[in-house]
């Protein structure tokens, strides 16, 4: 291990690591181990894990492979945020403690635990493997390798950022829909789809978008910006995920599915009144005998407990509505002019 | 296990490639790719520069010719001349298929791929996308492979072949998630597994699990290794941790500057300056550094690369991926400060011995990219030219061993020999007494190898070089492995891997002592010019009663004659 002169002059700080661990060939359940060493500046989290590794506990297992960011395997949660343990610096986490000089290192969330610190890929894989996560190319077979698609730097641009994505699986981990369902589609495999989607050479543009509309789709995200939060890439991945909706109620309609009917109820709302009807929102989201069927106990509950929305008629115009609708309507002006731009390009 | 047509080891950019272009060859086929990691995860994605191909996008003048020239120059005339016409040829029809399968390149101002200068090369020819040109590729491949719906075994560690007189039944391996040892009977088995520079360790710019696997169980099995000697340093390397900033931060501009402030190339390749061939330019930066022309730090003696009159745009722009690294690994602005670096180990140019169709001398066995040795680098590659071989050559040694599959019997693999296997493994997990830590022995062996078998070399040196190698692979016998678990057990693995890397270090450092000249990446203090009557010829290294036995190969030579190698 090399050291630089401003880590002899500024020297060492000391540093437990409480790593998660888990084995499930002798663990019934996963519990937490203390190693403490001292760590100079400049120490990667991982360098510290393959210090211990190394000179105090063998058994102590996780992934690592390049080691400089690019691979994506050391994704993990340290302090809590899911990252690559070989970008995050020892020091810098040692200031976001909970409990003083602690640093808590834990799999990721939301994928099957396999031992310690490595979880299974697999779920994740198999998802970029339903949404279609590759180009299908117009470019016919006999043609390949002839010529080149001719791509603008405009075009360029708009996947440039998606294809950062290393899928180390830190957004997957932080999403919090994933939390709740396993099935949804998950941040890292909405980018890809969104990544094949704009460029020209894909030819099932259609099949993608149709797939991703569906249940645990692109329509379950509550727009919590865990994951572009989390993106060890900054990754705008928010933006992925707001342009396949875009593109789906352009091109697929508004009507289109209940996430479709969803969003455009909101727009309704909004518009009109400035806030949510919310009594009819079941209604215009799922249609009445869907919200009949699921809604109708919890709507009895609400009536007991005097929990009930206004009726539509008495949900009034929110303040200053009209300076309101003017700021929507320039709004929407905006986002028209800015799909007529992209659609000459 | 039902038998495989083909088991591909490794899947990176040449077993990703292979198994695309058997199933493409033959459909029917039974092809499966082992890997020990997830394969987007391959060292493939840390390339970041490019791949070069006369597109003639952005030198209108550039030519298959030229690019195959500047080739066999930049190998210093070791290269087979034959199977860089190959290399050549097909590059502009692979960038175009990856093009039209949806690799993301950089366009010029005419919607064509972009395309930059680099090291050694005549013309701008090097493809890319940003600096993430291998990450972007792999994605591409993968994508395809999963579209395709090749079967994956993710996370299987390769053990050994299992061979029968002179051909190969099938690969033995473990599968990580379960300890489980497990038989891979097939017809024919493709080595893909990348390089073996890793085993430089510290001073080492490569994943942590290149460590030659695929040559090490080829080697185990009696197939020769090619070239070994030749280990390419990469000029610029991170000084704390060998991390490598790309040749592209040269090819967009930047300079070379010793502790006097001077662009010190002029005195070494006055013409091509930073972008002098790799060879060149990491010895003029250690001639620096040893004339005591560098900068110091306890981290190591260094000199600087100057982007900094690139501007903040243009670093923003083409360079992001450096700047990050940078700033995460070194704690250094690009755009503010210029990057300390020192030369790293970056590529093998040596590996398994195969002919232009990706054959080794086993029937039944392949081998393509990084781990094999064609030789289309022969001394010294260029950049720009790795992912172009893994590409052309992993394609290539997919459709041959798709069409030759047919004429091997699948072998079998007996539940004896499967067991010797575990039993091997056991013997490792329960040694007795005074014992070994492999983390001690890697590093140790990483610092013989920078020291002895570096970028100069030299005869005592050599000697105690190989000495250090013979007494680190004695105290491995007696490395523990402490973790007894079944379930992915790293810390076995690792140890394995350390024996692959030790294995390999003793055919480096044989060829380096035997080869008695300077030439490409190999350089002698003691000879330190080319010798072509006695030296212009491949050397092969062969497991003969457990020791390295050195011989030799002719070099193809075709239109081109031996000339001195001036840039």
């Amino acid at each position: 291990m090399t050291e630089t002169i401003d880590q002899h002059q500024e020297g060492k700080r000391d540093v437990t690591f409480r790593v998660f661990r888990f084995n499930p060939q002798v663990d019934s359940k996963p519990y937490f181990d203390d190693y403490t060493i001292s760590a100079e500046r400049g120490i990667t989290v991982l360098r510290s894990l393959n210090y211990i590794k190394e000179h105090v506990d063998a058994t102590l297992s996780f992934r690592a492979f390049c080691q400089a960011g690019i691979c994506g395997s050391c994704g993990m949660r340290v302090n809590g945020i899911s990252k690559l343990a070989c970008t995050s610096q020892v020091w810098d986490e040692l200031d976001k403690c909970r409990e003083p000089g602690i640093i808590r290192v834990e799999p990721l969330r939301s994928l099957p635990m396999i031992k310690d610190l490595i979880v299974d890929m697999d779920p994740l894989v198999d998802k970029m493997t339903r949404y279609s996560n590759w180009v299908d190319s117009t470019m016919p077979l006999a043609e390949m390798g002839k010529k080149e698609f001719l791509i603008s730097e405009e075009e360029f641009q708009q996947y440039d950022k998606a294809t950062d994505c290393i899928l180390c699986a830190s957004c997957v981990s932080e999403c919090s829909i994933l939390r709740a369902n396993k099935e949804y589609v998950s941040p890292a495999v909405l980018l890809k789809s969104y990544r094949m989607n704009v460029d020209s050479r894909d030819g099932i543009h259609d099949i993608r978008l149709a797939e991703l509309v569906k249940d645990h789709g692109v329509w379950d995200c509550t727009h919590c910006y865990r994951c572009q939060e989390s993106c060890v890439k900054s990754i705008p991945i928010m933006e992925a995920i707001h342009a396949i909706r875009e593109d789906a109620l352009e091109s697929r309609g508004p009507r289109d599915t209940s996430g479709a009917k969803h969003a455009e109820a909101f727009m309704e709302d909004i518009e009109k009144k400035g806030k949510l009807v919310e009594a009819t929102l079941p209604i215009r989201t799922n249609g009445v005998v869907w919200t009949l069927r699921n809604l109708l106990p919890m709507a009895m509950k609400m009536i007991v407990k005097r929990r009930t929305p206004p009726p539509p008629p008495l949900v009034k115009s929110a303040k200053g509505i009209k300076v309101f609708r003017a700021m929507f309507r320039e709004m929407t002006e905006h986002v028209k002019q800015d799909h007529l731009k992209s659609q000459k390009k | 296990m039902k038998p495989f047509d083909i088991v591909i080891v490794g899947g990176g950019g040449a077993g990703l490639y292979a198994a695309m272009e058997a199933m493409k060859t033959n459909p029917a086929l039974n092809i499966a790719v082992l890997s020990k990691v997830y394969p987007n995860r391959s060292h493939t994605s840390a390339a970041q520069g490019g791949a070069n191909a006369a597109l003639a996008n952005k030198a209108k003048d550039d030519s298959v010719e030229m690019h195959i020239f500047d080739t066999i120059k930049g190998s210093d005339y070791l290269a087979d001349q034959d199977a860089v016409d190959v290399l050549c040829s097909e590059a502009p029809k692979i960038i175009r298929e990856l093009e039209n399968i949806g690799t993301p390149w950089s366009r010029m101002e005419d919607n064509t791929i972009a395309q930059r200068p680099f090291g050694g090369a005549g013309r701008p020819r090097c493809c890319y996308c940003a600096d993430k040109t291998g990450h972007t590729i792999l994605q591409t491949l993968y994508e395809q492979c999963l579209r395709k719906g090749v079967l994956f075994f993710n996370e299987y560690f390769a053990l050994n072949l299992s061979v029968n007189g002179s051909r190969s039944k099938g690969l033995i391996a473990m599968n990580m998630k379960t300890g489980k040892v497990e038989a891979f009977p097939a017809k024919t088995v493709i080595f893909a597994t990348g390089g073996y520079a890793k085993m430089y360790w510290n001073r080492s710019s490569n994943a942590a699990g290149n460590t030659g696997d695929g040559q090490a169980i080829a080697y185990r099995a009696g197939i020769p290794m090619k070239d070994m000697e030749f280990v390419q340093f990469h000029p610029t390397g991170l000084r704390k941790s060998g991390l490598l900033v790309t040749e592209g931060a040269r090819g967009e501009g930047g300079y070379l500057i010793n502790k006097d402030g001077e662009r010190f190339m002029a005195r070494y390749a006055k013409e091509k300056m930073e972008l002098g061939p790799r060879d060149l330019v990491s010895r003029s930066i250690e001639t620096e550094i040893l004339e005591g022309r560098g900068f110091d730090s306890p981290a190591g003696k260094y000199i600087h690369l100057d982007l900094r009159h690139l501007g903040a745009d243009l670093i923003k722009s083409r360079l992001p991926q450096i700047r990050e690294m940078t700033l995460n690994f070194e704690g250094v602005d690009p755009i503010e400060e210029p990057i300390p670096i020192r030369p790293t180990a970056h590529y093998s140019m040596g590996g398994i011995d195969t002919d232009n169709f990706g054959r080794t001398v086993m029937d039944g066995v392949y081998a393509a990219g990084e781990c094999a040795c064609v030789s289309v680098h022969g001394a010294n590659r260029l950049g720009g030219n790795s992912l172009l071989d893994i590409l052309v050559f992993g394609r290539i040694a997919g459709h041959t061993a798709a069409e030759e599959a047919g004429k091997f019997e699948p072998g079998s693999i007996s539940e004896e020999e499967l067991k010797e296997n575990v039993e091997e493994i056991r013997t490792r997990m329960q040694p007795s007494g005074h014992y070994e830590r492999y983390g001690a022995l890697r590093e140790e062996l990483g610092q013989t190898l920078a020291l002895n078998v570096g970028i100069f070399r030299e005869s005592s040196l050599l000697h105690k070089g190989i000495e250090d190698i013979a007494e680190l692979k004695e105290r491995f016998k007696k490395v523990r492995v402490f973790d007894s678990s079944d379930v992915f057990n790293t810390n076995l693995q690792q140890v394995l891997e350390l024996q692959n890397m030790l294995d390999l270090a003793e055919t480096v450092a044989v060829g380096a002592l035997a080869r008695e000249e300077s030439r490409g990446s190999h350089t002698r203090i003691d000879f330190p010019v080319r010798d072509d009557e006695k030296w212009h010829k491949h050397t092969l290294a062969t497991l003969v009663d457990g020791k390295a036995t050195p011989g030799e190969k002719p070099v193809t030579m075709g239109r081109y004659e031996l000339q001195e190698r001036t840039y």
